[in-house]
C-alpha cells in the first residue's frame, strides 16, 4: 500500500503541475483579453482631431475580430445603428481630456449629411442627467450665424444659444452623429478639417 | 539533473502557460461579442413576438433601453424567425422625415439598413426571407408585373429590424413615436413553407 502511495506522488506532482500551468494560462488569456477589450480601439477605429469612429461597416462579418470584441464591450456599436455614422470625443482638439468643471466650444464644418445630432453622455453610454433635460441638439434646432456657421457651448453655467448642461458628473465624452450622410461608404475618407474642433475655455 | 536541464524545464513550462493564455485569448475575443449580441436578442425578444411591433421607450437619463442611443431618435423593433415565414415590413413614408430601418441577426451582424430615400412612390416594402423562401417567391413571380417588393436574404433565421425616426426639434418627438410606430410588421406566409 504504501508503495503504492510513493508510486503515485511523482504522478501526483505532474499532474498538480499541468493543473497550474493550465490554470496560469487561462488567467493570464483573460486578463490580457479584459485589458485590450477595455482599453482599445481596434484597428479599423478612424481617428479624426478629438474625435473616434469606426466604418460604417462595423457589425458585419468582415470586420476584425478585435474591433467587434471591443464595440460589443463599450456599446458602441449601437453609434452606427439606423443609418448613422458616430464619433465620438473623449476631449478636447489638443488631446486633454474634458473636464466636467471647464467650459468647451465646438464650432467648426461637420460633413454633409442631412441631419446630424450631438448628446451628451457618459463614458459608459449613459445620457448625463442635467437640470435642463436636455442632452443632446440637432443640425435643425442650431441658432446659426449668417454664413451658416454654429457654436455650440458645454458648460454646468447657463450660456446664451446653442448650450449644452454638463451637469454634475465627473466625467463625460461627446458624441456626434450623422444621418444619412456619404460617410456611410466604406471607403469615405474623413478629413479633419471636416469635423468641427472642440476648444476648451475657462475652467473654475 | 543539471542547471541546463532544470532552465529548459522552466522554459517549457512557461512556453505552455502562454500557449495556454494565447488560446483562452483568442476564444474569448472570438465569442465574446456573440454572447453580448445574443443577450441583447434575448432581451429584445422580450418585449415583442416574431412579426410584431414594440416601441422601445425615449432615452432618457437613467432610463434607456441601449447605450448610447440618441435622445432626438425615437425607435421601435420587430423581431423576426423566418423558421415561422417570412417578414413583411410596410411603411409609409412622409417626404422629408428621417426613418431608417436596420436589420440585424440574433448574433449581431448588421445585414442591410435602409432610409427613407430607399423608398419608392413614399412606400417601403421589404420582405425579409431564406435562400429557399426566396426561390419560392420567385417562381411565383409576374414578369409583365414586376413585384414592388424588396427582397432581403436573412443570413441567419432569427433576428429583428430596428426602425428609428428622428424628431429634429423636441416639440416633435411624439410625432417621431408615432412614425417610428407606424410601419406594419408582419409574418409573410409562403405556399409550401
Amino acid at each position: 500500500m504504501k508503495s503504492l502511495i510513493v508510486r503515485l506522488v511523482p504522478f501526483a506532482a505532474v499532474l498538480a503541475k499541468f493543473a497550474l500551468a493550465g490554470t496560469l494560462g487561462i488567467v493570464l488569456g483573460l486578463t490580457i483579453t479584459f485589458a485590450v477589450v477595455s482599453r482599445g480601439q481596434g484597428f479599423a477605429a478612424i481617428r479624426a482631431g478629438p474625435w473616434t469612429g469606426w466604418p460604417r461597416n462595423e457589425a458585419a462579418a468582415d470586420i476584425d475580430p478585435y474591433t467587434r470584441a471591443i464595440l460589443a464591450r463599450s456599446g458602441r456599436a449601437a453609434l452606427n445603428e439606423s443609418e448613422a455614422v458616430g464619433f465620438f470625443a473623449k476631449g478636447d482638439s489638443t488631446g486633454s481630456e474634458f473636464d466636467p468643471a471647464c467650459e468647451y466650444t465646438i464650432k467648426g464644418e461637420v460633413p454633409a449629411a442631412r441631419y446630424w445630432t450631438l448628446t451628451l453622455f457618459t463614458p459608459e453610454g449613459g445620457l448625463v442627467s442635467n437640470q435642463t433635460g436636455r442632452q443632446g441638439l440637432t443640425s435643425n434646432e442650431l441658432l446659426r450665424a449668417s454664413d451658416g456657421g454654429f457654436e455650440i457651448i458645454l458648460s454646468r453655467k447657463a450660456r446664451a444659444g446653442n448650450w449644452l448642461q454638463i451637469g454634475d458628473l465627473p466625467r463625460f465624452i461627446i458624441v456626434l452623429r450623422f444621418y444619412d450622410s456619404e460617410l456611410g461608404s466604406p471607403a469615405a475618407a474623413i478629413d479633419t478639417a471636416h469635423m468641427p474642433a472642440v476648444i476648451r475655455g475657462d475652467c473654475r | 539533473m543539471n542547471r541546463v536541464d532544470r532552465l529548459l524545464v522552466v522554459l517549457l513550462w512557461t512556453v505552455s502557460v502562454l500557449v495556454v493564455a494565447g488560446i483562452t485569448h483568442i476564444a474569448a475575443i472570438l465569442f465574446y461579442p456573440k454572447t453580448v449580441s445574443l443577450e441583447r436578442f434575448s432581451q429584445i425578444s422580450k418585449l415583442a413576438e416574431p412579426g410584431q411591433i414594440a416601441p422601445l421607450p425615449f432615452a432618457e437619463p437613467g432610463e434607456q433601453p441601449l447605450p448610447f442611443a440618441d435622445p432626438a431618435v425615437a425607435q421601435s423593433i420587430c423581431p423576426f424567425d423566418l423558421s415561422r415565414g417570412g417578414l413583411r415590413l410596410h411603411a409609409d413614408v412622409e417626404a422629408g422625415r428621417l426613418l431608417t430601418l436596420s436589420f440585424h441577426t440574433s448574433d449581431g451582424e448588421i445585414f442591410y439598413s435602409m432610409s427613407d430615400r430607399g423608398a419608392q412612390q413614399g412606400k417601403i416594402d421589404v420582405v425579409v426571407l431564406t435562400p429557399s423562401q426566396l426561390e419560392l417567391v420567385q417562381a411565383d413571380d409576374d414578369e409583365d408585373n414586376p413585384s414592388p417588393d424588396l427582397r432581403l436574404i436573412a443570413p441567419a433565421n432569427a433576428g429583428f429590424v430596428i426602425i428609428s425616426a428622428l424628431a429634429p426639434h423636441p416639440s416633435e418627438k411624439g410625432e417621431a413615436r408615432y412614425r417610428a410606430q407606424s410601419v406594419a410588421c408582419s409574418i409573410e406566409r409562403l405556399a409550401g413553407s
